[in-house]
């Protein structure tokens, strides 16, 4: 695992309310059933986080926690 | 694009016009109210998802900036009436086009953008559909959705496709600007209608111009002092129409923050408006509820003492929603009285009815029995009473009835069908004559779709006769979803059934019936999982999936699928989970 993955994972966790292991390969919009609006809650947790903002058309491409430590990790060298 | 400022810090446009009388709407088109505007010092700001000003477009400015982006669009040989269809992201380059497209005499379409983790797919889906509806010829977006915008527009067949940026580097035609007249279009909108069947709401000038006259002179009752804000979507009739719109006809300033930037920071709102001396404002129910959720120990540093209209609208009113939020907003001097439910919806422009804004709102408890058995709204207090939240007087120009199912108009307390006339009436839905008479009756009433009863001569709404699910503000079409499900393997068209069943709290939990044909424990489980899921990234909403037996779901005489039938078989247990309950306890 990462540092970024396991960053992720320690964030998105308060969020993890039906127990998931959270992995790399963990589906955020569809493994821990949680709302569109939740979702936009740890997206926020991430950003501030990270110090960066995910454009919508890159968050709409973005599934697992793995996709999101990618695009962490670009922004993160562009900002 | 350049918006104002320059090297010199940003400062926000001001409160009030001082040298130029108000004039509440009165107008005949959209171009002669920005041009009335544009003589003021007043106009939009725009602030960053964290909260800074990032851009500030006075009146006068967007009245420039749109002369010149009609002058571009005409120079691509668009004919008039023609749609431009444009991604209505919170910023000046939407307005622009917007009001643009007014003096060009082009139809603008704001198009919404994706907000979902993992939404992609389902996005280019509906932006097909809408573009295809809307026979656009242009589409517009920011560089950051030009590649899904593009995708979508392959799929509708539309051939232009333009950022902002490249709009703004056109020629400007030489030609003279002829805005549209009173007689003519305004904008269509897309909020009707499924994905794959998106119904364009054309709206006219004359509506357009009568709606913002009755939200501003009866509605709001504005003054010269008001200065307004929102974050809601202007792809939305409350958010364009209630503010990117009525507003300028009535020469205020409103400070905007990006719906997306309300999704991760609700607080914010809370925060700005306190900045900025916000006096109207408006959201659904549960923007109140998530807002007055997260700002914590933050409250008392605000100062909400000028808010004096908080409208509500969009999805039902929830009173327990409303008592929270001003329970832990008292402490900014935020005052209950400014609460203003209100009723509307994109075919009648916006607004329907609203209470008097100097009022507080009002509710009313009624017998929950009588109300599903008799349609009768009686008085009741205690366990077997729900509670409404009663959504004001219909506007002085509009005529509401509500209907039994013979069609003769009800008096109080009966519930009924609610059916308007009204001078802001769509010219119907876009090239869809078929959908434009089955929601507009000869005798000029439309079918609202949704249900209620008088009470002293206000509306109260008590639900939808339609299928609709309505989530947090959104309306999402179970033909979405029942779609989006029998996708997954091995599921067939006319497996699913979604609905909504209405909570106490009026809102909706998301149902989907899944007619399951396999045995496998393991199987079913993985099946209820990818249908969760699918269900989830096409529209951004968790459901309950029921696996149940084959052929059990009803279906119509002519072989549609029964909806209220599959429902009404669920509640009563007729039709349920196939799996034992000991086995659904351990896999959750």
């Amino acid at each position: 695992m990462t540092d970024t993955v396991a960053q992720i994972c320690t964030l998105l966790a308060p969020f993890n309310s039906n127990g998931t292991v959270l992995s790399a390969s963990t589906d955020i919009s569809s493994d821990l059933n949680i709302d569109s609006v939740t979702v936009m809650d740890f997206v926020m947790e991430v950003e501030d986080h990270f110090d960066i903002e995910i454009p919508l058309n890159i968050l709409s491409e973005t599934r697992t926690v793995a996709d999101l430590a990618r695009v962490v990790e670009a922004r993160r060298k562009k900002e | 694009m350049k918006v104002a400022g320059g090297i010199e810090p940003l400062s926000r446009t001001p409160r009030a016009n001082r040298n130029l009388p108000q004039l509440l709407g009165s107008f005949s088109t959209l171009a002669e109210g920005l041009d009335y505007a544009a003589e003021g010092v007043t106009g939009f700001n725009f602030y960053s998802p964290r909260g800074s000003l990032q851009h500030v477009l006075p009146y006068a400015q967007l009245r420039r900036m749109a002369m010149s982006t009609a002058r571009k669009l005409l120079s691509l040989g668009l004919k008039r009436g023609d749609r431009v269809a444009v991604v209505a992201e919170t910023g000046p380059e939407f307005m622009a086009v917007f009001y643009g497209c007014q003096y060009a005499g082009l139809i603008p379409c704001p198009m919404p953008y994706t907000m979902y983790i993992g939404g992609k797919d389902s996005y280019i889906e509906r932006v097909a559909g809408m573009l295809a509806a809307a026979k656009a010829c242009t589409v517009i977006a920011g560089d950051d959705l030009l590649g899904h915008i593009t995708a979508g527009a392959a799929k509708a067949g539309v051939a232009r496709v333009l950022t902002h940026d490249a709009l703004q580097e056109l020629p400007e035609a030489a030609t003279k600007l002829e805005p549209f007249g009173p007689d003519e279009d305004a904008y269509i909108q897309y909020s009707s209608g499924s994905t794959s069947n998106p119904k364009g709401v054309l709206i006219t000038q004359k509506a357009i111009v009568a709606n913002a006259q009755g939200i501003l002179r009866e509605g709001l009752k504005l003054t010269p002092d008001d200065r307004a804000f929102s974050w809601l979507p202007l792809y939305h009739d409350m958010g364009l129409v209630g503010f990117c719109i009525s507003p300028m006809l009535g020469q205020v300033t409103v400070d905007f923050m990006a719906t997306t930037s309300f999704a991760r920071r609700p607080a914010l709102w809370l925060k700005l408006m306190s900045d900025n001396n916000t006096t109207i404002t408006y959201s659904p129910s549960f923007g109140y509820d998530l807002a007055a959720r997260r700002i914590n120990g933050e409250a008392v540093t605000l100062d909400l003492s000028r808010l004096r209209v908080a409208g509500i609208g969009g999805d039902m009113v929830r009173a327990d929603v409303l008592d929270q939020f001003a329970a832990m907003l008292s402490v900014a001097g935020f005052k209950p009285r400014a609460f203003l439910p209100s009723y509307g919806m994109a075919e009648t422009t916006l607004a329907i009815s609203f209470v008097d804004p100097d009022a507080p709102i009002r509710v009313d408890s009624i017998d929950r029995h009588a109300l599903k058995t008799m349609g009768m709204a009686i008085p009741s207090a205690g366990e077997r009473s729900r509670s409404f939240v009663v959504c004001g007087k219909p506007m002085s120009s509009s005529i509401v009835e509500i209907r039994n199912e013979k069609g003769k108009a009800l008096g109080e307390r009966s519930v009924g069908r609610i059916f308007v006339s009204t001078p802001s009436m769509m010219a119907g839905y876009f090239e869809n004559g078929d959908a434009t008479r089955a929601a507009v009756g000869r005798d000029g009433f439309l079918d609202t779709g949704d249900m209620g009863y008088w009470l002293d001569g206000e509306i109260v709404i008590t639900g939808r006769a339609k299928d609709l699910i309505l989530h947090n503000g959104r309306n999402i079409w179970p033909q979405d979803l029942e779609w989006s499900a029998e996708q997954v393997e091995p599921l067939r068209t006319g497996d699913v059934a979604a609905f909504a069943v209405e909570g106490d709290d009026g809102d909706d939990d998301v149902v989907v019936l899944v007619q399951c044909r396999l045995h496998d424990e393991h199987a079913i489980e993985t099946l209820r999982r990818e249908v969760s899921a699918t269900v989830h990234r096409s529209a951004g909403v968790e459901c309950k999936v029921v696996m149940v037996p084959p052929k059990s779901l009803p279906f119509t005489s002519s072989g549609k699928l029964s909806r209220m039938g599959a429902k009404q078989k669920y509640l009563t247990g007729e039709i349920a989970e196939i799996m034992q309950p000991v086995f659904l306890q351990a896999a959750q």
